[in-house]
């Protein structure tokens, strides 16, 4: 059955945290960045040559450095749920601006890659493993934008005292989605960057 | 039916339903010259029977999309239309210019009628379904302006609800894309991208929020669901709808001369374009078991419910079948295309606004619901040509499959007319699914005009 | 607040969704734009090649035959018709039809003149050259 949480009114036991439909909507997003990974490890089985190559030119210190960015403004958020969980909003609030901050950070880093990127020339059409390391990396980029917009409205509303120990949904949804953002990272950075 | 100007939907429908007979008749002439080469030459040429074919599935679906939104506008916004008189003479503006172009396709060789409407000045003639001359070309964008100010300003002064916004944007967005069928470049690939801004981003984009919301409107009215959930459903499905289709326009931006990062993101994306149209045979059938009145037109339920079927299947999975780059290499162009739009088309789009044409039209009659006799008729005609059309997509499978084999994969391979001669058993069958197919449209019609005992409407 | 996923998260999602999408399209057309020049050859699009297409249109070849597999599966693919039969054979073609053999499919007279027939060719000639990532599978098209 799809999409249960539309119809789903109360939380029962043992359902994951925050709402159901950011659950839809991550196991969509990871069905869709799944779909690409599959289709870079079959495109990759094809041109290893290629792959190997160009893969030795990528910035691998910038890509490690955004990995532990990501896997630290996870723990933030962790914290913030924690934080909701006793009933202190700001605290909670600080955590999240954390995490948004550390988004921030991978955006530079990231926004520095792509210019030495595209000033070397390298475009959509320049290999195979190009495209994928562009639309992969640009699509990803996307999400932790996306992340922090999420994460901003649940600050906001943190900040105005809008949860409590009982009612904090907004807080885990939130979290959610920025884990999941993490993890396509966390799979991706040794996907493209690493493996060969 | 609760507003006075809803009434101008009746004559949009029969028009609709007229010029379906007109496509089928046409089909049926073609599928002949597919076994029978000579057949009607030179009076009718192919080319000119499946002009008149396509062109006039896109009018009469056309006509069902303008009649449907003419219909449901009122009754989401609750208040009458902003302006009847102006959509009944867009009706027969419409009616007379699109009748006029099938005469002129019919009559005039096409060259003789590019001549005579200018297309020298301004060529966009000549490409697949965009056939039409420029005039009528003019004439669609001031109809389909006519039309989206009356709606629009309609949905101004009343209530707003999502039914009736995503509505309104399909219609915006069907407008707008439309206009790429006057950009027609010297380059062909340039004319070949952009030609699929309005084919594809039409009938797998905004379309389909015109779809959505009309079988939304429909199960809201049949079941009795609670609207809030309905609308939420529709809000999802269209997302999906969207969020797949519009990447996927890259499954056409394979072969012809498009950068070959295309063969990725089109399969990619279009793999995921069956999730949108499962969700809505998923909706249909979840409102319909869910529902709080047993509402007597059973006939628009069983087309509510079978639109969420054929949609899926035809849409979904024979698209499926053949959108992988790799699969597409060696189908594209062949008759797997052609079965994969057969099914689609009536699966989508024929069905949802025979859907709503079997809610609206005995409501504009006066009645909740058809007698039970005309119903039984109806739905009889419901299952000739659902069944009908699945043979046929069947049957054009089995060709494709063969022609693939035969002039692409196959170490020796036979030439076009070679492989053509060797799939006529199959050409053979898919008419006579055809015929069975006509007959299901003769029922159809008939069932219109059965009597019996009815209750009033509410 | 409600603890269930609300229609206009719904409506978000429809709203962002499709945005985002649609952008992602205009980015990948422009990013297109840039490289077509290389695949479709268009310093070769002469007065002949222009002229060409417009003939084709106007005779609304693609009612019957597929060109680069778009078009009707009634007729041969044409997008590589002058690799395969060469450009004095389609105008010799074109100039003999109807063959008005019982029973087969009809290609009705166009009566184009030569001039057009240079031009036809010449369209389907550069058309012939466009990179088409190695389709049609093999020259019967």
């Amino acid at each position: 059955m799809p999409t249960p949480s539309i119809t789903l009114h109360n939380h029962k036991p043992g359902a994951p945290p925050g709402d159901l439909v950011i659950w839809l909507f991550i196991f969509a997003e990871l069905l869709a960045f799944g779909i690409f990974f599959g289709a870079y490890a079959f495109s990759r089985s094809h041109h290893v040559e290629l792959y190997n190559q160009s893969q030795l030119l990528l910035n691998r210190e910038s890509g490690a450095i955004n990995a532990l960015v990501l896997i630290t403004s996870s723990y933030f958020v962790v914290r913030a749920v924690a934080a909701i969980k006793q009933g202190f909003s700001r605290e909670c609030a600080n955590w999240i601006a954390g995490a948004i901050g550390l988004g921030g950070v991978f955006i530079v880093i990231k926004l520095l890659e792509f210019n030495a990127k595209f000033s070397a020339g390298i475009s959509l059409s320049t290999n195979t493993f190009y495209m994928f390391y562009l639309s992969l990396t640009v699509f990803h980029f996307m999400h932790v934008i996306l992340g922090m917009v999420i994460l901003t409205a649940v600050m906001l509303k943190a900040r105005r005292g809008g949860y409590t120990p009982e009612d904090h949904t907004g807080v885990e949804t939130g979290a959610s989605y920025w884990h999941m953002v993490d993890l396509v990272w966390i799979i991706l950075f040794p996907l493209v960057y690493v493996i060969r | 039916m609760q507003y006075q100007s809803q009434k101008v939907a009746m004559p949009y429908f029969i028009a609709a339903i007229g010029l379906f007979t007109g496509q089928i008749l046409f089909g049926l002439i073609m599928g002949l010259q597919y076994v029978m080469g000579d057949f009607l030459f030179p009076a009718i040429p192919f080319n000119v029977a499946r002009m008149v074919h396509t062109n006039l599935l896109i009018v009469w679906l056309l006509f069902g999309f303008m009649g449907a939104a003419y219909y449901m506008i009122p009754e989401e916004t609750e208040s009458e239309l902003f302006s009847p008189k102006l959509a009944l003479l867009m009706f027969w503006i419409f009616l007379v210019a699109g009748a006029l172009t099938i005469v002129g396709y019919l009559l005039v060789p096409y060259a003789g009628l590019a001549q005579m409407t200018f297309n020298d000045l301004w060529p966009t003639m000549g490409r697949e379904f965009l056939e039409q001359p420029l005039p009528t070309k003019l004439g669609i964008v001031v109809v389909a302006l006519a039309f989206l100010f009356n709606i629009s300003m309609t949905i101004l002064k009343g209530r707003k609800t999502s039914i009736a916004l995503v509505l309104l944007m399909g219609l915006w967005g069907l407008a707008v894309f439309f206009l790429f069928s006057f950009y027609n470049p010297s380059n062909l690939v340039l004319d070949k991208y952009f030609w699929w801004w309005t084919v594809h981003l039409w009938v797998e984009g905004v379309w389909e929020l015109i779809l959505g919301s009309l079988l939304a409107f429909v199960l809201i009215k049949v079941t009795g669901v609670d609207r809030e959930i309905i609308e939420k459903w529709l809000y999802i499905i269209v997302a999906m709808t969207l969020i797949t289709g519009i990447i996927g326009t890259g499954h056409h931006y394979y072969w012809i001369g498009t950068p070959e990062y295309w063969q990725w993101f089109g399969s990619v994306f279009s793999a995921l374009e069956p999730i949108p149209f499962f969700m809505m045979t998923v909706f249909a059938f979840n409102m319909v078991n869910r529902r709080r009145r047993e509402h007597p037109n059973k006939a628009a339920t069983l087309w509510a419910l079978g639109t969420g079927v054929m949609a899926f299947l035809g849409a979904g999975v024979w698209g499926f079948l053949h959108t992988l780059a790799p699969v597409n290499f060696y189908t594209h162009g062949t008759q797997i295309t052609a079965a994969h739009g057969h099914m689609a088309f009536y699966g989508a789009y024929v069905m949802v606004v025979l859907t709503i044409i079997s809610y609206a039209m005995p409501m504009m009659r006066g009645r909740a619901a058809n007698s039970e006799k005309a119903q039984v008729m109806e739905m009889w005609a419901f299952w000739l040509m659902t069944v009908s059309i699945v043979f046929i997509t069947l049957f054009l499978t089995a060709a494709g499959i063969l022609q693939v084999w035969l002039q692409r994969v196959s170490e020796t391979p036979l030439g076009f007319m070679a492989t053509q001669d060797q799939v006529t058993l199959f050409y053979w069958l898919r008419e006579i699914s055809g015929v069975i197919f006509l007959i299901g449209l003769i029922v159809y019609i008939a069932s219109f005009f059965v009597e019996g005992e009815t209750k009033e409407a509410a | 607040m409600s603890q269930t996923f609300t229609k206009s998260m719904a409506r978000n999602i429809f709203f962002g969704g499709s945005a985002f999408f649609f952008l992602l399209l205009v980015a990948l057309t422009f990013d297109t734009m840039q490289v077509l020049p290389k695949r479709d050859h268009r310093e070769n699009i002469t007065p002949a090649v222009e002229r060409g297409k417009m003939v084709w249109e106007k005779n609304d070849c693609i009612g019957c035959h597929t060109l680069l597999g778009e078009g009707a599966y009634f007729a041969p693919e044409l997008g590589n018709v002058y690799k395969r039969r060469g450009g004095e054979f389609v105008k010799s073609w074109i100039k003999s039809m109807p063959t008005k053999v019982p029973g087969r499919r009809q290609m009705p007279q166009f009566n184009l003149t030569d001039q057009e027939l240079d031009d036809m060719v010449a369209f389907l000639k550069w058309t012939g050259e466009i990179n088409t990532s190695k389709w049609p599978p093999n020259i019967e098209g």
